[in-house]
């Protein structure tokens, strides 16, 4: 796969900002909503992202497995395919490069989560948390705190269906939003790959 | 700004010698002095609450044990907890339980919405839901408090505790009482016949306080000290340890009554109390500091701030320093007051005269000491002031000011100024001055590293600076008459860098 080759599927009743950098093969499920200045860039493989999401502005979701990681060592020419769960919010200036992401996840402002961390479902990264090194949060795990310390939650975070109703409801108001693929006529708006 | 500042390059010098940024100092304007954190007593002015800020007058807050009795802290992150409302769906309460099936089915008809609230944590999204704390009806409504083990215990103790000390002082209070009587000048004929006022009232049968016992501290089973403890459990090496259950050394203090071992007995903490403080001169117990009552308000009713009365030195950039040649350093000097300034940079004073300076400020506190003590200022239960003891600044300088051959002007300040465009320049400065706007003056002045110095030895200097000051303030007539205007010193110690070469 060429890195200049933007293949961006936006699925219809996702809400994508023209402004948002989105490069690769990035597919966007319905009901997600992408924020301008928002950044997705599959370098290593596709993106999938799950429905209903949201990703804020200055949020960056990068696919690029390092050299040194394990993936990329045991092979390095096998693809990789970057999914993330539905339910997932990306707050503002937050940076994930996570090579798998579950459910209901809230990465908060400025968190960051390196290459080697998975995460399972229900977990929060607090703001301003760095994880670093090779690890795997399990189900409901919390991250806060200078020191990133760690608790877990009784139950998955609340829904945060009323704040996406509300979005994709104001957001077409005043940015330009990517026009999603049609999938009556079968045209895509970037390439017509068929499925 | 206390970023420049409070990093430790240029530092005033208070009277007792301890040496601090220009944003921890504060200025008495009734002894025209600087002033140290050491130098002021700190009084509790009020306690409040910092969430719901409520003012709680001090008895009641030492009922409380200084904690609020609306506001919780979060037990896993101690950051406040905020009380967020669900609505569920209760069935309308119009009979009490126990109806037989029809009559439930017709009540379940009749949903209600009913708003529970919770207690969350928004930083590590905490909530009393985690530890089974029920939803409460209300907001504010008292939740369960949290049962202690020992808290009949400490009960007990603190009552018996409380009757020792009573019972201390009234055998105090009856010792002194019988030690007068002996010491008087003035036998009356009662004590000679040996017939005390008491003892007649209980002859006659008058007495109705004879009965009163003395209160006795109750009697109370000691504590007991043992070295047997009970063993470990088995498995305590073989079981993995699930760290995220298990409470961190913060959580367990912040809840000194239980320190609970895992999460499971995490509970709400009622919020610590924070307190408003006045600060008042040492020497002339004047306030320096006051805030306003209201918890709400962040402004003060006094506030002599050393920045609001006292030029500001600040260091702006410096040639390396090789040993043995002068180096040009550049400050600039701030008018932080309203009044223009003449400014004087003179040497600081030697070893000598600053032990000489001590010694005559200590004769000078014993004196004010005495006054304070008659003076109608302090109530008679004040204590007279403890003044710090001054000592020698403790900083060695190792590089030498060449002194500028004049006095300059600091302009006032003026906030309009910094809207005007034009440059002043009619006035004829001395050369040193290498630039002026408004009430900021930059002057370059050259420093000598002292002799015996290595690579990398921080060069330290300083200087004492005279300034004018104009009390505006003043508002006893035996100040005015003594002329507004004043010559202030302070002692400014510099650090510019180190010796490069
Ligand atoms: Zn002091
Ligand atoms: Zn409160
Ligand atoms: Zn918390
Ligand atoms: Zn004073």
């Amino acid at each position: 796969m060429s890195k200049n080759e933007n293949k961006v599927k936006i699925m219809p009743r996702a809400v994508v900002c023209e402004d948002s950098n989105i490069r690769g093969d990035v597919t966007i499920s319905s009901g997600s909503v992408v924020h301008t200045s928002a950044q997705i860039i599959a370098e290593s493989g596709p993106i999938i992202i799950g429905e209903n999401c949201i990703i804020e502005e200055y949020a960056k979701i990068i696919h690029r497995i390092p050299t040194n990681h394990k993936l990329y060592q045991e092979n390095p020419e096998k693809p990789h395919v970057l999914v993330i769960g539905s339910n997932n919010i990306f707050e503002v200036g937050c940076t994930v490069e996570a090579l798998k992401i579950g459910e209901k996840n809230i990465f908060e402002s400025k968190s960051y989560v390196s290459p080697d961390v998975t995460i399972s479902s229900g977990c929060v990264i607090g703001a301003g948390c760095q994880l670093f090194g090779e690890q795997h949060l399990t189900e409901n795990t919390v991250i806060y705190g200078k020191t990133c310390q760690q608790r877990e939650a009784l139950d998955k975070q609340g829904s945060h269906m009323l704040q996406l109703d509300f979005l994709r409801k104001i957001l077409p108001n005043y940015h330009h939003l990517r026009k999603p693929v049609d999938i009556k006529s079968k045209t895509t708006f970037a390439t017509s790959t068929p499925k | 700004m206390d970023f420049f500042l409070s990093k430790k390059i240029v530092e005033y010098a208070c009277l007792c010698g301890v040496l601090s940024p220009l944003t921890k100092l504060y200025f008495c304007r009734h002894c025209l002095n600087l002033r140290c954190a050491f130098c002021c007593h700190h009084e509790v002015d009020s306690h409040f609450c910092s969430n719901c800020l409520e003012n709680i007058p001090s008895s009641e807050a030492k009922l409380r044990k200084n904690k609020c009795n609306t506001c919780f802290d979060c037990p896993s992150c101690q950051a406040t907890l905020s009380a967020r409302a669900t609505s569920i769906q209760v069935p309308m309460s119009t009979k009490g339980e126990g109806g037989d099936e029809t009559d439930e089915g017709s009540a379940s008809n009749k949903m209600v919405t009913k708003k529970m609230y919770y207690l969350a944590c928004l930083a590590c999204r905490w909530t009393s839901r985690d530890v089974g704390i029920s939803d409460q009806t209300s907001q504010t409504c008292s939740w369960p408090e949290q049962e202690y083990f020992h808290s009949t215990r400490f009960q007990l103790l603190s009552e018996h505790f409380q009757a020792v000390v009573l019972c201390d002082k009234e055998e105090k209070q009856d010792y002194l009482r019988r030690k007068t009587v002996k010491t008087s000048k003035f036998p009356s004929m009662t004590d000679r016949t040996g017939l005390t006022v008491a003892s007649i009232r209980r002859q006659i049968g008058f007495d109705k306080s004879a009965p009163k016992a003395k209160p006795k501290p109750t009697n109370i089973t000691p504590s007991i000290a043992t070295s047997e403890v009970e063993d470990l459990p088995d498995e305590i090496f073989t079981k993995p340890v699930n760290l995220k259950n298990i409470t961190t050394i913060k959580q367990r203090l912040a809840q000194p009554a239980n320190q609970p071992e895992t999460v499971k007995h995490l509970y709400p903490q009622h919020k610590n109390l924070s307190i408003k403080r006045s600060l008042r001169c040492r020497h002339c117990e004047h306030n320096v500091i006051k805030p306003e009552y209201n918890p709400s308000s962040i402004k003060y009713r006094i506030q002599l701030f050393a920045s609001n009365h006292v030029p500001e030195v600040r260091f702006v950039k410096a040639d390396p320093f090789k040993i043995g040649e002068s180096a040009s350093i550049i400050l600039k000097i701030i008018n932080p007051t309203i009044n223009d300034m003449t400014i004087t940079i003179m040497d600081l004073p030697t070893e000598d005269e600053e032990k000489m300076a001590i010694e005559e400020m200590r004769k000078t506190f014993d004196k004010s000491v005495s006054i304070a003590t008659k003076s109608s200022l302090t109530p008679s239960i004040m204590r007279p002031s403890l003044i710090e003891d001054p000592r020698m600044v403790d900083c060695k300088i190792t590089g030498k000011i060449e002194l500028p051959d004049s006095s300059f002007v600091v302009n006032q300040r003026d906030d309009s100024a910094e809207f005007d465009d034009d440059i002043q320049g009619d006035r004829q400065d001395p050369r040193f001055i290498i630039w002026r706007k408004a009430n900021k003056v930059e002057i370059k002045l050259n420093v000598i590293p002292c002799d015996g110095l290595k690579k990398d030895d921080d060069i330290i200097t300083g200087f004492t600076m005279q300034f004018t000051y104009s009390n505006v303030h003043t508002s006893t007539p035996e100040k005015e008459s003594q002329g507004l205007r004043h010559a202030l010193n302070v002692r400014v110690y510099i650090n510019p860098g180190k010796i490069s070469e």
